[in-house]
């Protein structure tokens, strides 16, 4: 009964989301109050009818409803509790779901906080965001019933993927996903500024911070994706190339250029039709990634799901393409610039340097996620394209734009002179020479050695610049350096944030040239008390442990580590292996892990004799990996910063651009 | 002076480009040769080879009972003394390109590494070529301006009054 009502709730949405959108179009274009305030209520209305519908879908895990076909698909009675939580986005229905309480909620939040401001933008913004809702209502009411009957009521579930039932994968897509939806919003005012007119920076202004914060959630959804991956797939790496993980890579990509292009145009009034088009790409690449992963149309290891949402999803598809192309060209008139560049060597150039990298590599890793699909249509060829692939094409002008990322911040607004240029460059410089020198003697290799002197350069210039920063207040307000810097960042967050972000880069920069050209392994079988060498360590195999837990067996082997140098028992590591009741020829692998800031002792479970007198491992030294852990929560802190509202900001804002600009 | 840096600049990045591909073509030779087949020989081919059956999954890590034959064969291949380039030859003769995990290079496959070079490159001349007009028709314009910003400024304090400009303005 109470499931009924949960589709009637979607059905009561979807009609709710359509009139919210005329209400906002009409509104906005007539500038009718009544209109405009029926809108906001749509979308708030929108946003509860969601949460209940998704909240009645928890309530069927919750009390093991396997009448509905999702709860019986994806969930089971000995399933614990958060787990069952987190089924709501194990299957595609529920993720759909998910997906659009998201959406709606972030929709009504940021209608709420924009409620008595931009009064032409917001009835478009409105319209926009409940689109986008339409779409996945219309979905979840047509294609993707969450609330389908079995047709009886079966005993128990089938289980929840095993893959899926790990810490890391709660999280990791909740922060996917609202980075995802996130992504709407900044692309709803773009529109909202098309249809209205108003083209000017009131919307880049708004959208900034409004952008920073789903990009501070993608970024997240990334790391901590990755995260799962090292823990639990077990080859020694993070990243894969995977077309599932190139999905959520994609609007990471194009989302930073944007980033990094509005700061020229509320700087300098510059490349107004290339941010609404970045934006524009990023939203699509958010529909296209959901569409890939839900429809299974590029085959991976993380399309779990296939069903009939494809054509959907390809039909909205077409209409942002055209939709949007359309709006464009209509407007372009009114998109003119009001400056032009100065100097190849000002930092408007470097930001065009870094837009051309960003839409790059965004280009060829959409390319080689698609290139299996065309090949295969057009020449019957079935080839894979990975991590060989994506390695070959993006390195190179990823170190490209870890270089352009030391250089550009230091480069001046419209033109920097050569002395200014000798003055900045020295001595990160020489630091960089210092390091590729340091490289080739203790681990020659070239790309490492590029790429490390590359890292240490950057580093070099964001000290410097902080120092810089720091000296010049302690010159002018007499402030210990430790003020200075909080400073810093209170009085201009979005340059000296920006940098604690460049920073994390960094490190997940030297975290892969370390995991990636400094990797040891060794695939062994070891009977209990025998040991096996890697690096300056010595394992032990002393022997394996099995734990029944409520839904699935865990194996649990005992590696001791020694250091070959001292002998001393260093650490002792469990690499596990899990085998589901209901999956069973699933098991899963929860890799043994001794973690340093130096480099990670990683131990895998591959297989083991019955009554567990020996077994197999693949054991990998990776060195430098934690740094890419760190690195993600140095972004996540430097993006904070970046974001966070501060009053004396707004007072300045107005003024700011008619004085010399600042850089951020 | 502008034209000076601005000559540096470009010829840095374009070697560095080219710098990482012959870096990448170097990392890719290097075989051992096998006198007794361990599994960590196995290991050393198989992690040049991809699963034909999962998309993404290298063959030493793949779990797929055909993935595990494949290891098997691989150590036959190696102990009658194979180089790890007639193992590769075998595999793809056997389940076709896709065990190489990239497109290879012929025929239509061409494609998938040239264009995204052909993209960077088409991009990087547009924008060179769009930046220059920009600048052609500003320089006036910016020697006027530079009075009054100071950007132009060859000073050698030109940073510190910047930056200095730049905080009291946040005070």
């Amino acid at each position: 009964m109470i499931f009924d009502i949960g589709h009637l709730i979607l059905m009561t949405a979807l009609v709710l989301a359509a009139f919210g959108i005329i209400a906002g179009y009409f509104g906005g274009q007539r500038r009718n109050t009544r209109l405009i305030t029926s809108s906001f209520n749509a979308v708030y209305a929108v946003a509860v009818l969601v949460a209940i519908s998704a909240g009645i879908l928890w309530y069927g895990l919750f009390t093991d409803a396997f009448q509905l076909s999702y709860v019986w698909n994806h969930s089971e009675r000995a399933l614990p509790t958060f787990y069952k939580f987190s089924a709501l986005w194990g299957g595609q229905a529920g993720s759909l779901l998910f997906w659009c309480l998201l959406l709606s909620g972030f929709s009504a939040v940021v209608a709420f906080a924009n409620r008595h401001k931009h009064q032409v933008l917001m009835p478009y913004v409105n319209a926009v965001l409940l689109t986008t809702s339409l779409f996945f209502l219309i979905l979840l009411v047509f294609a993707t019933d969450p609330f389908k009957r079995v047709g009886f009521v079966p005993p128990d579930g089938q289980g929840l993927n095993p893959l899926l039932q790990n810490y890391w994968m709660i999280i990791h897509p909740v922060m996917l996903y609202l980075g995802y939806v996130g992504m709407a919003v900044p692309f709803a005012f773009a529109v909202g500024a098309l249809l209205s007119k108003r083209l000017g920076n009131e919307w880049v202004r708004t959208v900034r911070r409004w952008t920073l914060i789903p990009w501070l959630f993608l970024s997240l959804g990334i790391i901590m994706g990755s995260q799962w991956a090292y823990m639990e797939l077990g080859w020694g790496g993070y990243w894969a190339w995977d077309p599932v993980e190139n999905a959520s890579f994609l609007p990471w990509l194009t989302g930073t250029a944007f980033l990094h292009s509005i700061i020229i145009q509320e700087q300098r009034g510059i490349l107004k039709v290339w941010n609404v088009v970045l934006i524009w790409l990023t939203y699509f690449l958010v529909i296209l990634g959901t569409f890939t992963t839900r429809s299974g149309v590029l085959e991976s290891v993380h399309s779990f799901a296939r069903s009939d949402v494809g054509p959907y999803f390809l039909g909205f598809l077409i209409i942002i393409v055209f939709g949007f192309l359309w709006l464009l060209f209509d407007r372009l008139p009114l998109l003119r610039g009001e400056h032009q560049i100065d100097s190849y060597s000002s930092r408007e150039a470097a930001f065009l340097a870094n837009n051309w990298l960003f839409t790059g590599i965004a280009f060829a890793t959409l390319w080689g996620t698609f290139f299996p699909m065309f090949s295969e249509i057009l020449t019957g060829q079935r080839i894979s394209v990975a991590a060989p692939f994506f390695n070959k094409v993006n390195g190179p002008l990823f170190l490209m734009l870890l270089l352009l990322m030391g250089v550009a911040p230091l480069l001046g607004w419209r033109h920097t002179s050569l002395s200014a240029f000798r003055k900045q460059f020295t001595i990160p410089t020489i630091i960089a020479l210092i390091t590729a020198a340091l490289v080739f003697v203790f681990a020659r290799s070239l790309y490492p050695m590029i790429g490390l002197a590359i890292c240490a350069f950057v580093t070099a210039t964001i000290v410097q610049e902080y120092v810089r920063g720091a000296m010049a207040r302690r010159v002018t307000t007499g402030e210990n350096i430790f003020i200075a810097i909080t400073r810093l960042w209170s009085r201009n967050g979005r340059r000296y944030g920006g940098y604690i972000v460049h920073i994390g880069i960094v490190m997940i920069g030297v975290a892969i040239i370390g995991n990636e050209f400094y990797q040891q392994s060794v695939s062994v079988t070891l009977a209990r008390g025998e040991t096996v060498n890697l690096g300056h360590y010595e394992l032990e195999y002393a022997g394996i442990e099995t734990d029944r837990q409520p839904n699935l067996m865990e194996f649990s082997a005992r590696l001791l580590v020694y250091d070959t140098d001292s002998g001393q028992v260093l650490d002792t590591v469990h690499p596990k292996r899990n085998i589901y009741d209901k999956t069973p020829d699933m098991p899963t692998s929860e890799v043994g892990l001794r973690m340093t800031p130096f480099e990670d002792v990683y131990v895998v479970l591959n297989g083991w004799d019955n009554s567990g007198s020996s077994a197999t491992f693949t054991i990998y030294v990776n060195p430098l990996t934690m740094w890419m852990w760190v690195g993600g929560i140095m972004m996540a802190i430097g993006t904070l910063i970046a974001a966070w509202p501060h009053a004396t900001r707004r007072r300045t804002e107005s003024v700011r651009s008619l004085v010399y600009a600042p850089g951020d | 002076m502008t034209a000076r840096i601005r000559f540096l600049f470009l010829p840095v990045l374009a070697l560095l480009f080219l710098f990482g591909f012959a870096a990448s073509a170097i990392a890719q030779d290097g075989a051992s040769p096998a006198s007794t087949v361990s599994p960590n020989d196995v290991k050393e081919v198989s992690k040049q080879l991809w699963c034909p059956l999962c998309s993404g999954v290298r063959l030493d890590a793949c779990e797929l009972k055909a993935c595990e034959q494949m290891r098997d064969v691989i150590a036959v291949k190696l102990s009658e003394g194979d180089s790890d380039q007639e193992i590769k030859d075998y595999f793809v003769a056997q389940y076709g390109p896709q065990v190489l995990g990239e497109p290879p290079l012929e025929g239509f496959n061409w494609l998938a590494w040239i264009l995204p070079v052909v993209v960077m490159i088409g991009g990087g001349v547009f924008l060179w070529f769009r930046a220059r007009s920009m600048i052609g028709g500003r320089t006036q314009e910016a020697t006027a301006g530079a009075a009054t910003s100071s950007a132009a400024s060859d000073s050698e304090d030109e940073y510190g009054r910047k930056l200095d400009e730049e905080l009291k303005h946040y005070d």
